[in-house]
């Protein structure tokens, strides 16, 4: 049987239901939304934003970990600033970053653009070359380690060997050591890229290159004309991400070079791995955080700058 | 002279064979439409035109000369796509000159050539502007643009009017049509409407299942439809198709009815299918069939009107001021010379031409 509830029952239940049913359905949907976004948060504020802001507070301090900490101003990065390790690693940190964005860029973007093209093991070959993402940085690190090593251990030194070159000092000499600690930085960070590059590509209505291929242009301007200028969006992804991946590179460097981090002679010590020292060896927190504050000023000018050039007009 | 030519022309992939050997002639300046539903092929069949798709077999020739193995660009060709294909981060003015890369050009040349375009289509003012500031129809007038800027031999539009709401569609139907009519080149367009085929057409291609069911004017196939199928697919709303049987003097349908066949003889007891458009069925004019109307649909001008006629679903039309409502039992006048005899095994027409 229909019932229909008199004016009289529908107050009452509206008086039942107190202040959420006299809410409008775009109050409701706001409080909701606030409702559901309350966890995420929470989450930032406590466990990002606060350690954040106290690193800060941290870096115009002294502590050592246990005792009090107490006010020293801009000494921490007066320190810093006059510190020629400082200067040092602040190089070797852009050489990872101009070395690496643009290297493991181009070789992605080859990558992709030509095993996009290819139908015969498609999955498989894409699987191939996304494992060194997924293995553990340390793991890898040792087998590189192990790649570079003398004659008669190292497998690179052994090839050289058997074709009669010279062998290489790869890890051991200052002006090696980075290339060869970035090499595999590199190579373990391609799969994702492709992988990106890739469903940019597929992205790309087909429509575009058949329009191209009766209007008789060469493969060469449709790449240059077509298919860059419409990846842009993917290219700033990977240049904003890889970016910062490398200037906070740290792993690979840590276990390639254990007996001496960042050696030879901290040719191949970045930001990280000084900032970790300062505070796990010398446990001077207070200067470690100063560090990270400048590690987190450079992320953010390099992003913003890297946002604004590559930026759709 | 410019002639189209496709000979026995099939296409397979793999195993499956998409396009059984179709022959079509197609004359300097003529506007054909290949129409049929998805799958039937008319999109295979242009794209091989162009050149996207390989010929498995067969001839395709294009004045006067073979070009199964030439590259899309040395076919003379241009070609219109269902999503526009015009690239969202170029200018108009780019969009349109792509076409003239690879053309022998100056510089000023070439600008000379996208104004006069420009001009044709009515778009001067929008050549600075990027695609994502158009509407749909200029995009479109973007893409045909393109097209024009190469002054090929042959035009090929890809369903170019899908992805247009239905007053733009009409409007850029027209606006074809009289590019046709100013331009003279040859063009081939695919579609699927058959109301935009009837429009535009010189001559209809009717395809399904890579065959082709009937080629010929609008009137030819609207009027003389070859078979079942090309009787049901052009028109709307479809022809009636009622089972029937000859007698001496005529047919007699399904429910007994005896309709004269003045100008067609069929052997005695043989089975036919028997066609009529709804327009030939004529509301409470005569009485050969008698039924009750289920639904009536006004449109205007003139009201559809489905009518239960002995368990059969029959579409009439009536007069559009006083039309019949659901419910109504009315009767249908209908005349012998006006229906459409078909094979009931083949579906093939029984009036000959």
């Amino acid at each position: 049987m229909a019932s229909i509830s008199s004016p009289d029952t529908a107050r009452q239940n509206t008086a039942r239901r107190g202040l959420y049913a006299r809410l409008s359905i775009g109050q409701k949907r706001t409080l909701w939304a606030w409702t559901f976004l309350a966890v995420p948060i929470l989450f930032y504020v406590v466990i990002r934003f606060y350690p954040t802001g106290n690193a800060m507070v941290l870096s115009l301090q002294e502590w050592n970990l246990l005792g009090d900490r107490s006010w020293v101003g801009l000494e921490n990065y007066r320190t810093l600033f006059s510190d020629p390790v400082f200067w040092q690693v602040f190089r070797n940190t852009f050489v990872y970053l101009l070395l690496g964005t643009p290297i493991s860029l181009v070789i992605s973007f080859i990558i992709a653009y030509h095993l996009d093209k290819v139908r015969f093991m498609h999955g498989t070959i894409r699987a191939l070359y996304f494992v060194p993402f997924m293995t553990s940085a340390v793991a890898m690190a040792w087998v590189w380690r192990w790649f570079y090593q003398d004659v008669p251990i190292g497998l690179f030194n052994n090839w050289l060997a058997t074709f009669g070159i010279s062998q290489i000092d790869f890890l051991d000499s200052t002006t090696n050591a980075l290339p060869s600690i970035l090499a595999p930085a590199i190579w373990a960070g391609l799969g994702f890229q492709i992988i990106i590059f890739m469903a940019g590509l597929r992205a790309i209505p087909r429509t575009f290159y058949e329009a191209a291929e009766i209007d008789g242009v060469s493969t060469w301007t449709v790449l240059w004309e077509i298919t860059l200028p419409l990846l842009r969006p993917t290219i700033v992804f990977i240049v904003v991400l890889s970016s910062i991946g490398f200037l906070r590179i740290f792993d690979h460097v840590f276990n390639m070079t254990t007996a001496n981090p960042g050696g030879p002679l901290n040719s191949t010590k970045p930001l990280v791995l000084m900032i970790y020292q300062t505070a796990f060896s010398s446990f001077d927190m207070g200067y470690a955080a100063a560090q990270t504050v400048v590690l987190f000023t450079i992320l953010l000018i390099v992003s913003l700058i890297q946002l604004r050039l590559l930026r759709d007009r | 002279m410019t002639q189209l030519i496709l000979r026995d022309l099939v296409k397979r992939y793999g195993e499956t064979e998409v396009l059984h050997a179709i022959n079509l002639d197609v004359a300097e300046g003529e506007f054909v439409v290949l129409v049929g539903p998805s799958g039937c092929g008319k999109s295979t069949t242009l794209r091989m035109i162009a050149g996207l798709e390989e010929v498995t077999e067969g001839e395709i020739e294009i004045g006067g000369r073979v070009v199964n193995n030439l590259e899309p660009k040395e076919r003379n060709i241009a070609m219109v796509f269902q999503n526009y294909a015009i690239y969202p981060h170029m200018s108009v003015r780019r969009n349109i000159g792509f076409g003239l890369k690879t053309a022998k050009l100056s510089k000023a040349d070439k600008n000379a050539r996208i104004d006069e375009v420009a001009a044709t289509l009515g778009m001067t003012e929008l050549l600075e502007r990027k695609p994502s500031q158009l509407s749909g129809g200029q995009r479109q007038r973007v893409a045909i643009g393109r097209a024009m800027v190469r002054d090929p031999a042959v035009f090929l539009f890809d369903e170019p009017l899908s992805n247009l709401d239905a007053q733009l569609r009409t409007q850029m139907r027209l606006e074809i049509k009289k590019l046709h009519t100013r331009v003279g080149k040859m063009m081939i367009f695919v579609t699927h409407d058959q109301v935009e085929a009837m429009t535009l057409a010189d001559r209809i291609v009717i395809m399904k299942d890579g065959h082709i069911q009937q080629i010929g004017t609008p009137a030819e196939v609207y009027h003389a439809p070859a078979n079942t199928f090309v009787a049901q697919f052009i028109g709307a709303p479809a022809m009636n198709l009622m089972s029937a049987t000859g007698t001496s003097s005529g047919v007699r349908l399904w429910n007994g009815a005896k309709v004269s066949m003045p100008d067609l003889s069929i052997a005695e007891g043989r089975e036919v299918t028997f066609g009529l458009r709804p327009e030939d069925l004529k509301t409470n004019e005569g009485d050969v069939l008698a039924g009750t109307v289920t639904v009536a649909e006004p449109l205007g001008s003139e009201t559809l009107v489905y009518v239960d006629v002995d368990g059969s679903e029959i579409i009439a039309t009536a007069p559009g001021r006083t039309p019949p409502k659901a419910g109504d039992k009315i009767t249908l006048g209908l005349s012998g010379t006006d229906a459409h005899l078909f094979d009931t095994d083949s579906g093939v027409s029984l009036r000959a031409g």
